[in-house]
């Protein structure tokens, strides 16, 4: 299958998110403006104001009674295509097929092989607890997942698909619930998100219900290095460049949600596009940390262990609320608790490079 | 060390107004600097004091540090400017602190080693006018040992006597744990504030009380309602408020998106915040504001 190094900006054949057109104009800045007032438009819109409802539920879906049209409606296209063989007799196989695998060009970008340093220490200038990795080609979602795909999950039974997560999490699938414990992200309420924020990023959610999301759709998360590698860069060449952040070397705030940002909560997924990695990937910085599936080991200035109360699990790239600049680059290197559920935690899939 | 004489008309203290020489950095009697009442003069206007209050280890000097950057960094619709370099410098431990991924050392007993901040606001719902406000950064071992021998700690006495708003903080984590730690020292010390303000039983203390549930990022409960989070794991700090102040709200925030540990030694096991991720801080203060 051929996946398209630069990912096309146009919308996928089934199902698409609805996107907003988005003029084009010359000039790096007046670019970067564009999209964060975009940003902020769709954020203030999106936003419940004093006296308002606070939680306007998302519409449910009416899914197709067929198996394989459902799964092109709920966009598993990964898991449509890992599944050919069992769907070959199937009526309309080869028209889904076409379709899921256009979408999957769509979305996910493809990241060459490349080098990356993990700073395995708090203190990122300290040498000695650098780690040199080469990673393998793969790819990776243009977008962080959204609450409207997250939806699709949550509607399709998810959470008592046992098959997706790990037999020791099975005792803690009753604590994954949402505002009025059903079983969703913790911000979502009576298992639906916010209508008005279909096209954030899901938050709320831990590691284990991000890995079963990605499971579900065939996909799986990156490994740190992986994420590291798509914003970092630093494919094989002669010049070896290192990027530390997606769009270049310096920070700019324009290119970004973070709290400088002054938007004060997650942006929709398709924001910021002039902070785009190279081959188009969108906010690997900033709007919400990323799981990785990857654990978090790091060490103080004296090569103490860090540990958190429970295992942690790596998160990158900062959030919307990620307040000093360096803590929102391609190389810092953060964790969280992985059955913590926070608002600023979020993720994106991955696969290997077919 | 220069003293008080008629030919060098003495200086009031802008904190305890006791008389001190022109030339005092420092007030000879309650230690705070004297650089605050030279600034209060040259800007020809009273100085508002906020103060920020709770336990030992609460995180007042991170919380406090926080909110100045923020506001020197124009946060919502806010404008701060400092007056002075000594103003800069608790942000400054602060900021530096959290960007290198460690807590700030705690803030000593002696009251001439704290941190003040001077600062001029401009708040937009406040029609944009300009007014002084003056927060230190008290440490908690004084504000506890003055709070259980009333007078041993004047600065402190005369600072909230002279305060016309105070942020309280209370560890949510530590009180979600069930330990009644928390709730037993916000009691003592409203109780003590109650007595300060030397209110009559039948009238209640009118000074904005900003009750901040902090840490809360490692209690995400008490961001989702405050209030709630206070009647059920605060109880007794609940009912002092019901019943003796007349202006209090309840809040929820946290400086560290996530946290971990390092053991030092078993019995020595250190905080690491692994980054920095502000949440409800600027809130309880402009709470404060709007009720002044």
């Amino acid at each position: 299958m051929a996946i398209n190094f630069f990912t096309r900006k146009s919308a996928p054949a089934t199902a698409p998110p609805e996107r907003k057109a988005v003029e084009v104009v010359p000039g790096r800045s007046g670019a970067a403006k564009r999209s964060q007032n975009r940003a902020i438009v769709a954020l203030r819109s999106a936003r419940p104001s004093k006296g308002e409802a606070p939680h306007e539920p998302a519409e449910r879906s009416a899914y197709d009674s067929d198996p394989l049209r459902r799964m092109l409606q709920q966009r598993r296209y990964a898991a449509i295509l890992d599944e050919r063989s069992r769907w070959q007799a199937h009526a309309e196989a080869g028209r889904i097929f076409a379709q899921a695998s256009e979408a999957r060009e769509q979305e996910m970008a493809l990241v060459p092989a490349g080098a990356v340093t993990l700073s395995m220490s708090l203190d990122e200038t300290n040498g000695d607890q650098e780690r040199e990795l080469e990673v393998a080609p793969f790819t990776i979602a243009v977008h962080p997942v959204t609450n409207e795909r997250f939806q699709a999950f949550v509607d399709a039974g998810g959470y008592d698909e046992l098959d997706l997560w790990p037999r020791d999490i099975w005792p803690h699938l009753i604590e994954f619930v949402d505002q009025t414990n059903v079983a969703a992200p913790r911000y979502w309420r009576q298992g639906r998100h916010e209508k008005r924020l279909r096209d954030h990023p899901v938050v709320g959610v831990s590691w284990y219900e991000a890995a079963a999301y990605a499971r579900w759709v065939g996909l799986r998360l990156p490994t740190e290095m992986e994420w590291q590698m798509s914003a970092s860069w630093r494919i094989r060449s002669e010049a070896d460049l290192v990027r530390r952040f997606p769009w270049g070397d310096a920070m700019d705030r324009t290119r970004c949600n973070i709290w400088g940002a002054g938007l004060g909560g997650t942006a929709p997924v398709d924001a910021f596009e002039t902070g785009a990695a190279p081959n188009n990937v969108l906010q690997l910085i900033g709007n919400v940390w990323e799981w990785c599936d990857s654990d978090f080991e790091i060490v103080d200035q004296e090569n103490r262990a860090v540990f958190g109360e429970m295992p942690m699990k790596c998160v990158r790239g900062g959030a919307f609320d990620t307040y000093f600049e360096v803590q929102a680059s391609s190389s810092f290197r953060s964790g969280h608790v992985a059955l913590g559920r926070t608002h600023n935690v979020g993720f994106r899939c991955g696969a290997d490079a077919p | 060390m220069s003293t008080v004489t008629e030919e060098t008309p003495a200086v009031g203290c802008l904190i305890c107004e006791a008389p001190n020489p022109p030339d005092a950095a420092i007030c000879a009697n309650c230690s705070a600097p004297m650089a605050l009442i030279h600034d209060s003069v040259a800007q020809a206007r009273e100085p508002r004091i906020i103060s920020i209050i709770g336990d030992s280890n609460v995180g007042k000097t991170v919380y406090l540090g926080m909110l100045l950057d923020m506001l020197a960094r124009r946060v919502g619709d806010f404008e701060a400017i400092p007056k002075g370099a000594y103003s800069v410098h608790l942000q400054q431990n602060v900021v530096g602190h959290l960007a290198a991924r460690m807590f700030p050392p705690k803030t000593p007993m002696e009251a001439d080693q704290w941190y003040w901040a001077y600062y001029q606001i401009a708040y937009r719902s406040k029609g944009k006018a300009w007014f002084d406000l003056i927060m230190p950064d008290m440490a908690g071992e004084a504000l506890a040992a003055e709070i259980d021998a009333p007078r041993s700690h004047g600065v402190i006495r005369s600072l909230l006597h002279k305060c016309e708003g105070a942020i309280l903080l209370v560890d949510a984590a530590v009180a979600a744990q069930g330990s009644a730690g928390p709730d037993f020292f916000a009691l003592k010390l409203l109780s003590y504030m109650d007595n300060v303000f030397a209110v009559k039983r039948d009238e209640r203390v009118k000074m904005p009380v900003a009750v901040v549930l902090c840490k809360a990022d490692c209690c995400p409960v008490a961001f989702d309602d405050p209030r709630i989070f206070a009647e059920t794991n605060l109880n007794r700090l609940w009912n002092i408020c019901d019943s003796r102040f007349a202006n209090v709200e309840f809040f929820a925030a946290s400086s560290v998106g996530s946290l971990g540990y390092v053991a030092h030694n078993p019995q020595h096991i250190v905080s690491v915040p692994l980054h920095a991720a502000p949440r409800g801080i600027v809130e309880p203060f402009e709470w404060i504001l709007e009720q002044l």
